[in-house]
């Protein structure tokens, strides 16, 4: 179910399953070479620092547009627009009172 | 995690209690402007209500172990219990149309399961003009900076990169 759902064959997926390497042999000689695992060359996409990304990129973009909005303002709403309305209000709350607590 | 016990099912439960109920009322202040992703701080929730003689907002405490404080002096009424004690109340929206008019040009923010009404940035920025607090002054650059940033957003999304 979980490869036709994924649109691969059965023969596909065996195929893969034995082969020893999924990797081209080009990775695995230039490894080799420079003293490091072929995994070294595999660069995982992490979501979070995507996102990261993502944001400050855009805080550049929008201030290109509108150079005299303050930087850390718009950076800062742009992180609390990628997340749901309860968790910025909650963000909002545990600051305030923190501060309360310590005045 | 233990952040989310600050605004967790119970303040949610009186919020949909006070829709069940069928009492009118707008979010506002600056818990408005933080859903909204103003990156400020707030110690309250501020409810500001069509009308607090309204018999649904002492059966909406009811549900939720809440009470009612009349005004006491010259200190406006106030909620008591653990599930409302975030909320504050508020009787009048200084520098805003009436009530009515306001609740029809407010927006709708999921809390949970419910959606609440709440007031525009740009209201909350009139309101915090007219009333001229000090620290509703120090606000206002972050409140205007926040419209635009959206407005921003929402032209790159519109025109691509």
């Amino acid at each position: 179910m979980l490869l036709s759902e994924a649109g691969v064959s059965k023969t596909a997926y065996y195929h893969l399953l034995y082969k020893d390497t999924l990797l081209p042999d080009t990775i695995h000689r230039i490894a080799q070479v420079l003293e490091v695992r072929p995994s070294a060359f595999l660069e995982e996409i992490n979501p979070a620092e995507k996102q990261v990304k993502r944001i400050l990129f855009l805080t550049d973009k929008i201030l290109a547009n509108r150079p005299l909005l303050d930087r850390e303002n718009v950076r800062h709403t742009l992180i609390l627009l990628y997340e749901k309305p309860i968790e910025r209000l909650r963000r909002s709350l545990i600051r305030g009172r923190k501060i309360y607590i310590l005045q | 995690m233990a952040e989310k016990f600050i605004f967790s099912s119970k303040e949610i439960s009186f919020l949909r209690e006070l829709i069940k109920q069928g009492v009118e009322f707008i979010l506002v202040g600056l818990s408005a402007a933080a859903l909204q992703g103003a990156p400020v701080v707030t110690q309250d929730i501020d409810l500001w209500f069509k009308d607090l003689a309204d018999p649904g907002i002492k059966k909406a405490l009811k549900k939720v172990g809440g009470f009612y404080v009349n005004p006491i002096g010259l200190n406006p009424p106030m909620f008591a219990g653990n599930a409302v004690k975030l909320f504050d109340i508020v009787s009048t929206m200084p520098g805003l149309d009436s009530f009515d008019n306001e609740i029809g040009n407010c927006i709708k923010l999921t809390l949970g399961k419910i959606k609440v009404p709440v007031l525009k940035l740009e209201r909350i920025i009139k309101s915090k003009e007219t009333v001229g607090r000090e620290k509703d002054k120090i606000v206002l650059p972050v409140l205007k900076d926040v419209i635009e940033t959206i407005k921003g957003l929402k032209k790159i999304k519109t025109y691509g990169k």
